[in-house]
């Protein structure tokens, strides 16, 4: 009788040890950001297994979405007022992280973690100013950079030229690349905001500024002047001297690495966050460009010179994503902790470098490197290096209604021969004036 | 006289007990998100908490009035009615169609034509736009195809400009024949023609006459774009044959079961009559149907009406919005860039609108035109 005793005694503990222990945990709702199919997804899995691992103290409920049902999921979160405790979030009015900037539903990150943690980054990722809300919600994981010229060095070298200095010499490759079934560059758009993002904002940024831009926002300069219209010509330009060809806005923007990697293109224009899609797929051990060649063939450049410009070798770049914390935790909470110690493990080195390593971005962290990285990965930040200076990414700074439906559409409608750059300027600056009205 | 009362009571009572639960199941899912798609598109609601968050309030209808001066709204209205029409006027009539031609076994194999007119409602439409899209991208199947016409033709005429010209033998009159052979191609890629393709020309070895040849018929050769199809209206012609291709085996089905209920005997009795095929159908069958014929009518506008996935999986409205739906237009609205909540409900509050307007009109033209089952 004493031993069934002991037994049940020592059963009963043994469920209440756990139970004890999960009721002292700590909630902690996650809303991240990925894609399941992408390299390095089973890495990121990983570093989460380790938090989960390593804070017993902290019951962490993750929801991983991608892509627009993120968006759509927390906009009803949003709308219930029932938003995650740490978001992974954008620094401009994208979509769902509008709402979360225009009626500050994020903490801001200055005071909660600290100036001492926050001077390891690269100053431009703390800039309150680069975040809609005007102060730190979500703390950029890199600084991206919008316009990079990913290069097929080989394949020019192979029909005689170098890289291109000018857009004089882009112009004059198009024949002999032709001859080859060869386009010069591609620029998938078919989405309508790659144009604008990865091309025109830099092109803005040489003919026009930043001084420009921020005057156009208040009135004192119009998308008529002339100048504007200028940089709409020149993307005009590029479609009629066939350097990017028109069918490229009817192009999904997963078309554009295949072309590339596949030799079709010498040139593909995009964000460098896009260098991890070439990287080795750790799952399948395949990489869209062999990393024995990514060093020896091919090469990151900024775009070359552009007729009228008056800040050469300016690119676009805006700060990155990055995790927020909600602003409806109590402060000095067990949950602000907990939230404050994920922020923490996910932006310290040994996480930042696992996510370099995938390609995932380029750290804002300063001093992230590796051994074990791709030639393309390396490549990047040694591009950065060559650039000087920065200009705004227009749908970071802009509104985005006058940014989707008059400047990216405008842009599609140069591209398809629909309309004329003095007509995309006119719907723009009228689109920009019933802005200016409500303002 | 009590005992009836009671009884009535009993009766109105058990009647409310067994419909009320069904009836505000129906308010709360149905009823409740309408009233609030209301409020919403006459308010000034921007997102956040709706019930103890940023205060909002009633501005009137600010949103209705934008969306009459939107450009994007009757251009999005437009590409709806085009669905409708197909919808209706296509779909419908070639359901019927087919389904009379299976029923009186006009065809052969008649299974083997339904199922394979249906397969396509059994495949999920995000699938299908996908496919379609593929088949009409720049690098897709159509493109493919036209451009190893083109190839060939253009081919052809440089060899036989080569022979003539005894090899690789580069003179004036040979470059000149060389542009006439490309039509416009050759004045969009240079400047000056005949100067720049002569140079070009004359970088190549001599003795690689096949390799310039195969250059020359990519460089000279027209390339086939469907840049015609993002023309406004002209681009909707692809959404419209997926459209009809998708959904009329659909119809087909629906009058085909119905057909059969039809006697027929009465059908033998017209054909002894001396009525053709064409008669039995139209005189016969047709009126039999109307009512069905309604129905599927309604089916099909408010189908159209709400249209969003295969186009969204197809186009998502692009290029440069010039097949757009009401539905697209109202999702981008709502998740978009910086959500327009009024606006998103005000577009969803003007599809109903149109629908219930569609709808009434086909009833009118049922209750006019239609024979009786």
């Amino acid at each position: 009788m004493k031993k069934t005793l002991f037994l049940a005694l020592v059963l009963v503990l043994a469920m209440l040890v756990p139970m004890t222990a999960m009721a002292q945990a700590t909630p902690l709702r996650f809303m991240y950001y990925i894609d399941a199919s992408q390299a390095g997804y089973a890495e990121d899995q990983a570093i989460w297994q380790k938090f989960k691992d390593d804070n017993t103290d902290i019951d962490l409920q993750m929801e991983i979405l991608f892509n627009q049902p993120f968006h759509e999921k927390l906009g009803a979160y949003i709308a219930a007022g029932n938003i995650p405790d740490v978001i992974y979030m954008w620094p401009s009015s994208r979509s769902s992280s509008a709402i979360l900037h225009q009626m500050h539903l994020m903490k801001d990150l200055t005071p909660l973690l600290g100036k001492t943690f926050l001077s390891n980054f690269v100053a431009p990722a703390v800039n309150p100013k680069a975040q809609a809300s005007g102060y730190l919600a979500e703390l950029p994981q890199s600084i991206t950079y919008t316009t990079v010229m990913y290069a097929n060095k080989k394949l020019l070298a192979d029909n005689g030229f170098g890289l291109p200095k000018t857009y004089a010499d882009l112009k004059a490759m198009v024949p002999r690349l032709k001859a080859k079934g060869i386009q010069v560059i591609t620029l998938p758009d078919g989405d309508g905001w790659q144009m604008q993002s990865c091309l025109f904002s830099t092109v803005v940024g040489r003919m026009l500024g930043d001084g420009w831009v921020d005057q156009v926002k208040t009135g004192k300069v119009k998308f008529t002047d002339p100048r504007y219209v200028a940089a709409l010509s020149f993307i005009d330009t590029t479609f009629k001297d066939g350097v990017i060809p028109r069918a490229d806005v009817q192009l999904g923007y997963g078309d554009g690495p295949t072309l590339f990697a596949s030799g079709k293109a010498a040139f593909i224009i995009d964000g460098d966050w896009r260098q991890g899609f070439y990287l080795t797929d750790k799952s399948t051990g395949q990489a869209l460009i062999d990393p024995a060649m990514q060093g020896t063939d091919y090469a990151f450049i900024n775009f070359p010179a552009i007729p009228g410009e008056k800040n050469p070798g300016v690119v676009s770049a805006i700060a990155g994503v990055g995790l927020g914390i909600s602003a409806a935790i109590p402060k000095g909470s067990d949950r602000e902790k907990a939230a404050v110690r994920l922020l923490k493990y996910y932006y310290s080195p040994e996480v930042q470098q696992i996510k370099l390593e995938t390609g995932a971005f380029i750290p804002s962290l300063k001093g992230v490197t590796s051994d074990k990285l791709e030639p393309f990965t390396q490549m990047m930040p040694k591009y950065y290096a060559g650039i000087n200076r920065i200009s705004y990414v227009l749908d970071g700074v802009l509104d985005p209604g006058v940014c989707n439906n008059f400047i990216n559409k405008g842009l599609q409608d140069i591209g398809l021969g629909n309309k004329t750059p003095r007509q995309v300027a006119a719907d723009t600056e009228k689109a920009m004036a019933d802005w200016r009205a409500t303002q | 006289m009590v005992r009836t009362i009671h009884g009535r009571s009993e009766e109105r009572l058990a009647y409310w007990a067994m419909v009320l639960p069904a009836v505000l199941l129906y308010l709360l899912v149905l009823g409740f998100p309408i009233v609030i798609s209301i409020i919403l598109s006459v308010s000034n609601y921007n997102g956040g908490k709706m019930f103890g968050g940023q205060p909002w309030r009633i501005v009137g209808f600010q949103q209705f009035e934008r969306l009459m001066r939107d450009s994007f709204f009757w251009a999005a209205l437009k590409n709806n009615i085009y669905i409708v029409l197909v919808s209706v006027f296509g779909q419908l009539p070639l359901g019927f169609i087919f389904a009379y031609l299976i029923y009186r076994r006009i065809v052969k194999f008649g299974d083997f034509w339904q199922a394979v007119l249906y397969m396509p409602n059994i495949i999920s439409v995000i699938v299908i736009g996908i496919m379609w899209a593929i088949i009409f991208s720049p690098n897709g199947l159509i493109a493919e195809i036209m451009n190893r016409l083109y190839a060939s033709s253009i081919s052809h005429q440089i060899t036989q400009i080569f022979n003539a010209a005894g090899g690789f033998n580069i003179t004036d009159d040979v470059v000149r024949q060389l542009i006439h052979a490309s039509g416009p191609v050759a004045s969009q890629t240079f400047t000056d023609p005949p100067t720049e393709l002569k140079q070009l020309i004359l970088t190549y070895d001599p003795t690689k006459l096949e390799v310039l040849k195969h250059d020359l018929v990519n460089l000279l050769g027209a390339k086939w774009t469907p840049t015609f199809l993002t023309k406004p209206d002209v681009a909707m012609l692809p959404v419209l044959f997926v459209i009809l291709w998708c959904w009329t085996g659909l119809y087909l089905i629906l009058f085909l079961a119905n057909m059969q209920k039809i006697d027929a005997q009465i059908i033998e009795a017209a054909r002894i009559d001396g009525a053709s095929e064409g008669q039995v159908m139209g005189r016969v069958v047709l009126p039999s149907l109307s009512g069905v014929i309604v129905n599927a009518a309604i089916l099909c506008i408010a189908g159209s009406l709400n249209s969003f996935a295969l186009v969204f999986a197809m186009t998502r409205g692009g290029p440069a919005r010039v097949t757009e739906l009401l539905s697209i237009y109202m999702y981008d609205a709502a998740f978009f860039g910086t959500p327009n909540y009024p606006l998103a409900n005000a577009i969803a509050l003007s599809i109903v609108f149109l629908s219930m307007i569609l709808i009434v009109l086909t009833k009118l033209v049922e209750k006019r035109y239609g024979g009786r089952e």
